[in-house]
């Protein structure tokens, strides 16, 4: 059995008092070494969960569990920690005066020994492709190098919970493969759990695990074969699926028997091939 | 309105240790009333390029021409605030262009600030709002306190409040959820063909440089690499590769189809429905 790392039990939240309920009722759980994708529309909630992960927000119904601990007032620093975080607009979370010393923050923050700090900095600003630019303001960066740098400086500390929230927006496809493939290997080697809303539907498809969010409720929980059966669904709650599920959809209708979900080109292919040979 | 770039440069922090060319050299024309989508990776200049349209920084080296408004460093640029009633920018990170206290403050800054009648604010107000898909609930909110994807549309709202000529969009669907993404660049494409607007995209996605553009940029550490029509200039997969880019995905399983099957099935925008009955024929008809 692999260890539960994250719990929410049956969480609810509102930004004010009287205002509306953000999160409804929310229950779930990520394990260690695992690799989760949250979607949903716009509004419906995934920042939201985000930020109560790392104690940026606390519900006001249920209760976080991280590591084991409880997520509270008293908790957050030992908390924080373990959970490194990279926001939707990289420029809420820069702290350095040259990107070298924003990815330096975190680690000295967590007591990185200087070697162990040097040989990070110089091994995840390459990682990203931005080792050109360590000693630039990370404010005189491009959009899509600003992301490159956030990504870098939680890759740099590595920590037990890796949440990247749409992390990836301003990259162009192949840069975006390029560096989700980066950041799955070291999720891979450190056995974390990575967390990652996007609306990318080929990033999903990485995931071992899908949590569509709906208006504030998980609507549903399942593996991204699963998920994106329920093309007519999805649709109806402003999602959609990979353009590979479109085509076997339409193959099907075409006449051609294809009989699993295909996630990417090859397992289509392999598929066809097959069906192909017995023609 | 037309636009011309003529042997254009910018050097950010000129003169100083940090100067760093972004733009090097560019020369380009873009027609009054086309569309244009301006590809690149990281880096390359694309942001740099969009921010001359409005005169928010001037060149460094040669000469931006936008209808009748020129801008080169030597000249001070005239008329800058007609020139902005005229260049709508969407910038890449909504936050950059919120700073009202309430979204409906917010949308009619821009109109306010260039003269429009208040009356007349509130009716473009109540008909942007539902194209680009926000709740009326939402005019009292703070936009610092939306969603990433809400305030994307509140910045997009503010920008089309004020009926620009030319229509500049720094990946306006970055962060939108994928039935957003598809809206919003239809609501685009409707106003681009109804008002006969000049419209420069700057988008990493390929499908819609195919979809919506007449004409693609590629651009490649602040220089021109490549401009033409979309299908012919985004299906150069050597071409796009060397540059760090990739062609549109359906083109990628074009590619990879005729690799496992030596079936060529030519891309011609066609729809996946299309392609679906093409292979097929093709599968049938290889085994009779
Ligand atoms: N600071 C805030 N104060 C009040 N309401 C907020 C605040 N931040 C977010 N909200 C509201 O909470 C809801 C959920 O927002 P959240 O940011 O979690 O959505 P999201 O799923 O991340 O959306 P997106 O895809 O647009 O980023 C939205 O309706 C939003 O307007
Ligand atoms: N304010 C600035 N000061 C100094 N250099 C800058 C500044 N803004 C951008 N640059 C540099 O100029 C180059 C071009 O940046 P630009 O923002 O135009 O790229 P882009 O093509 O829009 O990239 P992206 O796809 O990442 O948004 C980059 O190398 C960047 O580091
Ligand atoms: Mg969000
Ligand atoms: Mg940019």
């Amino acid at each position: 059995m692999r260890r539960k790392i994250i719990e929410f039990r049956e969480v609810s939240f509102r930004y004010e008092d009287e205002g509306p309920w953000v999160l409804k009722n929310c229950s779930f759980e990520i394990y260690e070494n695992e690799w989760v994708a949250i979607i949903g529309h716009n509004g419906s909630g995934k920042s939201t969960i985000a930020k109560l992960m790392n104690g940026l927000l606390f519900p006001q119904e249920g209760e976080i569990y991280i590591n084991g601990e409880q997520v509270n007032q008293e908790s957050i620093w030992d908390i924080r920690k373990e959970v490194g975080m990279v926001f939707q607009n990289p420029d809420n979370q820069f702290v350095g005066t040259t990107v070298q010393d924003d990815v330096a923050f975190g680690m000295e923050n967590r007591g990185f020994p200087r070697e162990v700090m040097v040989k990070q900095i110089e091994d995840s600003l390459q990682a990203v492709g931005m080792h050109a630019y360590r000693q630039t303001e990370p404010h005189r960066l491009s959009g899509g190098q600003k992301q490159r740098v956030a990504i870098a400086s939680v890759l740099a500390i590595a920590p037990k919970v890796l949440i990247l929230d749409e992390a990836t927006a301003m990259l162009d496809p192949k840069g975006r493969t390029e560096i989700m493939n980066t950041v799955s290997k070291v999720q891979e080697n450190k056995k974390l759990s990575l967390i990652t809303i996007t609306h990318d539907l080929r990033e999903v498809v990485q995931a071992e695990r899908v949590i569509v969010m709906n208006a504030g409720v998980i609507w549903d929980e399942a593996t991204p074969r699963e998920i994106f059966t329920k093309k007519d669904e999805l649709r109806k709650i402003g999602l959609d699926v990979p353009f590979v599920a479109i085509l076997a959809d339409e193959l099907v209708q075409a006449g051609i028997a294809i009989h699993d979900e295909p996630l990417n080109h090859e397992e289509l292919l392999e598929d066809l091939w097959t069906l192909h040979s017995k023609m | 309105m037309d636009i011309t770039f003529k042997d254009v440069s910018y050097i950010y922090q000129e003169n100083s240790p940090f100067a760093h060319k972004a733009l090097d050299n560019i020369s380009f024309h873009i027609t009054s009333g086309s569309f244009v989508a301006i590809i690149g990776h990281t880096g390359s200049g694309k942001s740099t390029l969009l921010q001359h349209l409005n005169g928010l920084v001037k060149p460094t080296k040669g000469e931006v021409t936008i209808g009748d408004y020129h801008l080169s460093n030597d000249k001070k640029i005239r008329n800058i605030k007609e020139l902005r009633s005229k260049v709508g920018i969407v910038f890449q990170y909504p936050e950059h262009q919120l700073f009202e206290e309430t979204v409906e403050k917010d949308i009619a800054f821009g109109p306010e600030n260039f003269g429009v009648e208040k009356s007349e604010i509130q009716s473009r107000i109540q008909e942007i709002l539902p194209a680009v898909g926000l709740p009326k609930e939402m005019l009292e909110r703070s936009p610092f306190d939306l969603s990433g994807g809400q305030m994307r549309r509140v910045a997009i709202a503010g920008v089309l409040a004020v009926k620009p000529k030319v229509l500049v969009l720094d990946e306006p669907t970055a962060g939108l959820d994928p039935r957003g993404q598809k809206e919003i660049m239809d609501m685009f494409y409707d106003l681009h063909q109804k008002q006969g607007l000049t419209t420069v995209l700057v988008t990493h996605s390929m499908e819609d440089a195919v979809k919506y553009a007449d004409h693609v940029i590629i651009l490649n550490k602040g220089n021109k690499y490549m401009e033409g029509k979309p299908e012919e200039v985004l299906s150069d997969q050597k071409a796009l590769n060397k540059v760090n880019l990739d062609v549109p995905e359906m083109i990628q399983f074009l590619l990879a189809f005729e690799k496992r099957f030596g079936m060529k099935i030519p891309y011609e925008r066609q729809s996946v429905q299309k392609l679906a009955v093409q292979m097929q024929h093709l599968l049938k008809g290889a085994e009779s």
